[in-house]
Order: C-alpha cells, then sequence, then structure tokens
C-alpha cells in the first residue's frame, strides 16, 4: 500500500523558492555584522526573481496544451493545480512582489526597519499569495490566506516608535482574526454537508439532490463574508484606512495590491470553481457588496486630502467594480462557459488594477513621510511637473488608468470587460451604479493629477530631491506593465480558472 | 427532556440554578450583616500588609519569550506523536521519515534566530 504523494516539484517550485529565500534571508541576518545588511534585500529579490524564472518555466509547459499541471492528488482532483488563472496571478504577485522590495530598499533604511525581519515577513507573505493562486482546496486556501495575513500584521507593526503604526496592526489583527474565525466556520458547514474540501469535488457534491443544502448555503455565505474582510469590501473595510495609514509605505503598497490580489484569487476560485452552483445564493449579496463598496469608497475618498487615505479609500472603491461582474452570476446557474466569462472579468481587472496602483505607490514612497503622513498631502504634490517631470507624468498615467480615462488605457479596458460582465449577467441597475461612480471617481484622481501640473510653491517638491535608481526601477516597471496591458490587453483578459464540467 | 435539544435542558436548568443560588446567598448576606465601613476598613487587604503604590503599575513580563518557545515545542510534539506511531508502518517510507525531520529543521532555525538575537540569555 502507498500512502505517501508524490510532489511535483516543479509545479510547487515559485512558493517553494520564495519561502526557501524567507528561511535563507532570516538566518544570514541573524549571522551577518550589521553593515552588511545591504545584501538581504539583495537576496530577497533574487529569490523573488528566482520564483519569476520558475514560473517562466511552468509556463513554457502548462500553456501551449492548456492543461492543468496538479500536484497533491486524490483521484482525478488535485489540491494544488497550475493552469493559466494560477500563472497570471502568480506572475503579477511576483512583479508587484518585486516593486515592493525595490520601494522597501529606501523605506528599511531610512526608517530604520530590522531589514533581516522585514525581508523574511515579506516574503513568507508572498509565498502565502502564490500558494493561494494555485489551490484547488478549501484547506489550501484558508492557510495560504493566513500565511499572507500573519506576516503583514507585524510587517505593519514594524515602524515601532510610532503608536499608530502598532495601532494600525492590532487594528488589522483583530479585524483579521475575527474574519478567519467566521470563514473556517463557514468552510466547517460545507465540508460537513458535502464530505470534501477539495472544490472540484464540493461542486459536484452541491449538485447532488441528497446535499443539505439550508446547511451548505449558510456555509458559502459565511465563506463569502471572510473574503469580504479580506479583500476590505464595504461593509467589511473599515480596518484598511487606518491600516494604510500607519504602515510603512512600501507595506501599504504591499496591502494594497498583493494581500487584495491574493484575496481575489482565492475569491474566484472558491465562489467559481466550488461554489458555482449556488451563484443564486452568493451572487445577490456580491451584488450589493460591490455596489456599497464603490460607492462608499468613491464617496468617501471625495473627500480625502491625504494621499495614503484617498488611495486606501480608492482602493475599496476598485474592489467594488472587480467585485461586480462575479456579483452579475446570480442568473447564470448552470452555464459555466458564461461564469467563467465573468470570473475572467474580475480576474482581468485584478491584474490591470494592480500594475497601475503599484506605479502610484511607489511615487508615493518616492515622496516619502511629510508631518507623518507616508505619502504626504494632495497639496505637497503642486508643481511637480517642474521639479520631478518624468515621475509627475508617471503618476499622472497611473492616475488616469485608475480613472479609467485615456491615456491610461489599461484602467479602460478593463472598465469595459467588468461592463460587460455585468451587462451580460443583466444587472442595468449595477451597470448604471459603475457608470456614475467612475465620475465620481474621476473627480478625485483628477483633482491629484491636475495639482502636479498647477503652480506651486516649487521649493517644496524640489525638497525631495533627486529620484534614487531603484525608485527609478520600480516605477519604470510599473509604467511599463501598465503601458504593455494598454498595448496588449488580451494578455490579461480571458483568463479563468479551470471549471469542472 | 426527550427529542435532539432534551439534553440541553439539563444544562439550562444548572444554568438557572447557578445563578438562583449566588443571587439568594449573596442577597442573604447583604440583608443580614451589619454595615459600618470605615477607611481602614475598605484598604485593600492581602496578607495584612499595607498596600503600596498604584494598582496600574508596571510589570516586566520578562518570561513570555519562554513562554512562546514552550508554546512551539508543545505544537510540535502534537505533530509528532501521531507521526512517531506511524512512521515505520508499512506504506510509509523514507520520505516520512524525511519530511518531519524538515519541519523539525525549520523549528530549529526558529531557535536559531531566538539565540542569535539574544532572546535566550535571561536580563
Amino acid at each position: 500500500m502507498q500512502t505517501i504523494q508524490s510532489v511535483d516539484y516543479l509545479a510547487v517550485a515559485p512558493p517553494l523558492m520564495l519561502a526557501l529565500t524567507a528561511v535563507g534571508v532570516l538566518v544570514a541576518d541573524a549571522f551577518l555584522p550589521a553593515r552588511r545588511s545591504p545584501w538581504i534585500g539583495g537576496a530577497a529579490l533574487t529569490g523573488v526573481l528566482l520564483a519569476l524564472a520558475a514560473d517562466l518555466v511552468l509556463a513554457v509547459g502548462v500553456l501551449p496544451q492548456d492543461r492543468p499541471r496538479g500536484t497533491f492528488c486524490v483521484g482525478a482532483s488535485c489540491s494544488y493545480s497550475v493552469d493559466r488563472f494560477t500563472l497570471l496571478f502568480q506572475a503579477v504577485l511576483l512583479v508587484a512582489g518585486t516593486v515592493v522590495l525595490l520601494l522597501a530598499n529606501g523605506e528599511v533604511r531610512r526608517a530604520g526597519l530590522p531589514a533581516g525581519e522585514f525581508h523574511f515577513l515579506l516574503l513568507t507573505a508572498l509565498a502565502g499569495a502564490l500558494t493561494i493562486a494555485a489551490g484547488r482546496d478549501l484547506v489550501i486556501l484558508v492557510v495560504g490566506l493566513e500565511v499572507v495575513s500573519l506576516p503583514v500584521f507585524a510587517l505593519v507593526a514594524l515602524r515601532r516608535y510610532d503608536g499608530r503604526s502598532a495601532e494600525a496592526g492590532l487594528t488589522m489583527f483583530l479585524v483579521s482574526v475575527t474574519s478567519t474565525a467566521v470563514m473556517l466556520f463557514g468552510v466547517s458547514l460545507v465540508y460537513g454537508a458535502t464530505g470534501s474540501m477539495l472544490l472540484d469535488t464540493i461542486s459536484a457534491a452541491l449538485r447532488r439532490p441528497g446535499t443539505p443544502h439550508t446547511v451548505a448555503a449558510t456555509g458559502v455565505v459565511l465563506v463569502l463574508v471572510g473574503f469580504g474582510f479580506k479583500v476590505s469590501a464595504v461593509p467589511f473595510h473599515f480596518w484598511a484606512p487606518d491600516t494604510y495609514q500607519g504602515a510603512p509605505i512600501a507595506v501599504a503598497a504591499f496591502l494594497s495590491v498583493v494581500s487584495k490580489a491574493a484575496g481575489f484569487a482565492g475569491l474566484v476560485l472558491v465562489l467559481t470553481v466550488g461554489f458555482g452552483s449556488y451563484a443564486g445564493v452568493w451572487g445577490p449579496l456580491v451584488a450589493v457588496l460591490a455596489a456599497a463598496s464603490m460607492t462608499v469608497g468613491n464617496l468617501v475618498a471625495l473627500r480625502q486630502r491625504a494621499a495614503i487615505r484617498l488611495l486606501a479609500w480608492s482602493s475599496i472603491a476598485q474592489a467594488g467594480y472587480m467585485l461586480a461582474p462575479l456579483g452579475a452570476a446570480a442568473g447564470l446557474v448552470g452555464e459555466p462557459r458564461v461564469l467563467g466569462v465573468l470570473a475572467a472579468a474580475t480576474v482581468g481587472y485584478v491584474a490591470i488594477y494592480a500594475v497601475m496602483n503599484l506605479g502610484v505607490f511607489a511615487v508615493l514612497s518616492f515622496v516619502g513621510w511629510i508631518d507623518g503622513l507616508g505619502g504626504g498631502r494632495l497639496d505637497d504634490y503642486r508643481g511637480m511637473a517642474r521639479s520631478h517631470p518624468a515621475l509627475a507624468l508617471a503618476l499622472a498615467f497611473c492616475l488616469a488608468c485608475l480613472a479609467g480615462l485615456p491615456p491610461g488605457l489599461a484602467g479602460l479596458f478593463a472598465k469595459i470587460v467588468v461592463f460587460r460582465g455585468v451587462l451580460t449577467g443583466g444587472y442595468g441597475w449595477l451597470a448604471v451604479l459603475m457608470a456614475v461612480n467612475t465620475v465620481l471617481g474621476l473627480a478625485y484622481y483628477l483633482a491629484w493629477a491636475s495639482r502636479l501640473f498647477a503652480p506651486g510653491p516649487s521649493e517644496s517638491t524640489a525638497a525631495f530631491g533627486p529620484v534614487p535608481r531603484h525608485v527609478a526601477i520600480a516605477v519604470g516597471l510599473a509604467v511599463a506593465g501598465t503601458a504593455l496591458m494598454s498595448v496588449l490587453p488580451q494578455l490579461v483578459l480571458g483568463v479563468a480558472p479551470t471549471l469542472g464540467g | 427532556m426527550d427529542g435532539y435539544l432534551g439534553g440541553y435542558a439539563v444544562v439550562g436548568l444548572v444554568l438557572v440554578a447557578g445563578v438562583l443560588f449566588v443571587t439568594v446567598s449573596f442577597g442573604a448576606n447583604r440583608l443580614l450583616r451589619p454595615d459600618r465601613p470605615t477607611a481602614q476598613k475598605l484598604l485593600t487587604y492581602e496578607c495584612g500588609v499595607d498596600p503600596v503604590g498604584g494598582g496600574w503599575a508596571q510589570s516586566y513580563v520578562r518570561y513570555y519569550v519562554f513562554t512562546f518557545l514552550y508554546v512551539v515545542f508543545a505544537v510540535d510534539a502534537v505533530f509528532l506523536f501521531p507521526w512517531a506511531t506511524v512512521f515505520d508502518a508499512p506504506g510509509f517510507g523514507l520520505a516520512t521519515l524525511v519530511e518531519m525531520f524538515v519541519f523539525l529543521g525549520f523549528v530549529a532555525v526558529g531557535i536559531l534566530y531566538a539565540w542569535r538575537k539574544g532572546v535566550l540569555s535571561w536580563v
């Protein structure tokens, strides 16, 4: 009797490499003298690039045949599977990780953060995020979410001399632990009703008439609530602004891009691959979450004067757009192909949002802390176009993308795909609400972008000093990614998880 | 007391009886005893020694790290026990043995880190 599962090491290579690099970095930091700590950042970056290389190797094997590469399988169902969806998410997460590491390079030194611990925690969280994208099993997804969340609490609270940083960490910890408890209760109900943790087996069980459907539906709703906290959808959003404001800027970027993308990867997988036949239960709820998130997020963002808080509320609003296509799924039960189209709209939006938001955060981290505010106030950006023309242009381009306005075509394509998804589901009211919200969004994104070119006390922006090389590379990466998706949006649009039957 | 939830009725009764007992005994005590407080009587009493300082004094919980380490090893043992009963059973091979040592290796890295950061020395 063979009870050992064989492990496909190439399939698990990207998260494995990150995890091993994380441990290596921690040990190296414990033994290296303090003056060598710049090496740590380099080592962490090498780990991320190695993982990216492993992802490319995987892509060469998986993409041409379009057959998922699974491991940890029981029969035909696998707990861990690498398909187009996984590869896209892992690539986006790794690029985001690279940019965050580049941003952290300066901040770790300036803010006096402990280098070894910072990079260890960041790499661990990134490894967890990659695992979520590949998980096809409720246990892997929940454990992955925790591996993302636990290090982030510590990262948020890492500016130890600042009370707000500790408060931010504690807020996030309490909210996240509560949401995990709710989600685990939901998972246990689903497991009790279906007798399986594997998403495709759950999907099959949910379609059988003998399943206790009330119990399963309660479980599905609780799991959805848990994910609502993780992706900071209204009404589970209240932790986000304070946490972003208290955290180091690079960590805020990580929260806003990597954590959110990982949460959405898990949400899409659970809802479409696992609970697809219950779209009638979760669809309307997701639609309400989407509508509330975009409206509340945009309305509150209008009143923000601090850059980081504006981004926090804008990321809540953007989460609303990402949820919208899934919210339109209620009428499409039993049409897996259309469900796939809706999932693909969400996935495309998340991928595009990730790169354009990174560009904004990269400029924020260059501006640094002004009067105890990461990234300063919007008025601090007045006249930046004259002192730092390239950075100001990059910021304006990314803001235009977030608003969905040309020349930011990537953002426009993302919005169009989401609109089409919502209309496919026949949710006219949601589409109208989205249109109104897009206009609201224009107001504050453009108000910020126009300040860059407004005349102002130029000596204040000149005080930001010359642009360090790592910031230039980070901004360049984010802008290049956004520009690439403006030209070739088909790279990220139309990618959905492999749905069974 | 029948049915699925019937068993809980007993729990409910015990709960009610407990609340009643406490209320009655404290209420009777209140009604029967004489009540003449003085400043001396209201002092916090501990082993006959007069209290010194406020109640909000800070104390340094220096042993918490050791508590953490203990918890790590306690959890560790939870994994080790079931493993120890099956690892040489048929069907489990060298891989099972190696896997547990990989896990122990990760825990050991944690100890190594704690030692290098000076956590293990008593201050």
